[in-house]
């Protein structure tokens, strides 16, 4: 488990985008158990508060559970893994589109592009 | 929680601490940072009571320090003060004896985290080896605060890594530790509040987490804004 930090964005907000992406993805898989707190921060080198505080966050996000003292599993509820999904999905379009924007290229120019780097990309991973 | 407040200190003429004040939580990593000569060792040694202040007060759990207080907190000095003779198991035998607090099985537990070896001599030990003896002998007591002064300095980055690893372990766990340091990028990510001194006070106190999300800041932006005329 790797992850690059950003020094001028909140770590526990970089903790929930890495846990949001691999169960958006479907690398984490509904119902499997992630890493206890201090795993995580040691993992990470990360301080345990803040992965506390990403963790109860991600709780009350309905992305992970936890019942009683066994450690934290991933949701099985595919409405909220699908949510994650669409709200990834959203972030990037968006990035994309403020970043074409400014060239002010067509759309019916760009999808064609986007389909060739689409199929390109695919490969890639 | 220790309470720093308004601390005056000056050797001979020269003023050392014009009045710091800060605060330092119980489960909280909380770093000291300036350049050489802001006070930050100071702060440290007056908290500890091993020099006295001109003014001001210093509070740990709400009350003054006293002999009991020396079981509740230790002191990780910038160099380690056992006998150069000793053999790690001889300076863990001081400890014993001097402490109610020392924890012989985590003192063991931390000598097998650095992969050290009981029987090596003091002396013989690199720089990196000899500074994690003495975060051995501060970390193996059972206290509820830890002082470390400059643990990261003149050492190289494996046993810097390792080193910071401590903080992310059990080991830890939730004790309120102030640490110095003026090489902010090796923990950068692991500490909760930071104190930034210059010229004896404390110029500015935040939460690192609390400027990211609010500020979009890392901690050596706002070093920058603050020390950079």
């Amino acid at each position: 488990m790797r992850m690059e930090l950003n020094s001028r964005e909140p770590v526990y907000i970089q903790v929930i985008r890495y846990f949001k992406e691999r169960i958006a993805s479907g690398v984490l898989e509904p119902g499997t158990e992630i890493p206890s707190r201090r795993e995580l921060a040691n993992t990470l080198k990360i301080n345990p508060n803040t992965v506390q505080r990403a963790y109860k966050e991600m709780e009350e996000l309905g992305l992970i559970y936890t019942e009683g003292n066994l450690p934290s599993k991933v949701t099985t509820n595919e409405k909220i893994i699908q949510e994650a999904k669409d709200a990834l999905l959203q972030d990037a379009v968006v990035s994309f589109v403020s970043t074409i924007e400014t060239l002010q290229i067509p759309l019916k120019d760009v999808i064609p592009m986007l389909e060739t780097h689409y199929e390109g990309g695919e490969k890639d991973d | 929680m220790i309470e720093v407040k308004n601390i005056k200190k000056s050797y001979g003429k020269k003023q050392v601490l014009n009045g710091a004040s800060f605060t330092a939580n119980k489960g909280e990593i909380t770093c000291l940072v300036g350049i050489n000569g802001s006070g930050k060792t100071t702060i440290l040694n007056a908290i500890m009571n091993l020099t006295p202040i001109k003014s001001g007060e210093i509070l740990i759990d709400g009350a003054k320090l006293t002999k009991k207080t020396y079981e509740k907190i230790a002191y990780i000095p910038d160099t380690i003060t056992m006998l150069s003779t000793m053999r790690i198991e001889d300076a863990f035998l001081f400890m014993q004896d001097y402490y109610t607090a020392w924890n012989e099985k985590r003192a063991k537990e931390l000598l097998e985290f650095f992969k050290l070896t009981k029987d090596e001599k003091i002396q013989h030990l690199s720089k990196g080896n000899k500074a994690k003896v003495n975060m051995i002998l501060g970390l193996a007591l059972d206290v509820d605060y830890i002082l470390m002064d400059e643990p990261f300095s003149g050492i190289d980055i494996f046993s810097r890594e390792q080193i910071a690893d401590v903080f992310t372990s059990h080991l830890i766990e939730d004790r309120g530790v102030i640490i110095t340091t003026h090489e902010i990028q090796d923990i950068e990510h692991l500490i909760d509040q930071v104190v930034l001194l210059d010229n004896g006070i404390v110029v500015e106190q935040f939460n690192a987490e609390t400027v990211r999300e609010e500020e979009g800041k890392s901690i050596i932006d706002v070093m920058r804004e603050v020390y950079r005329p």
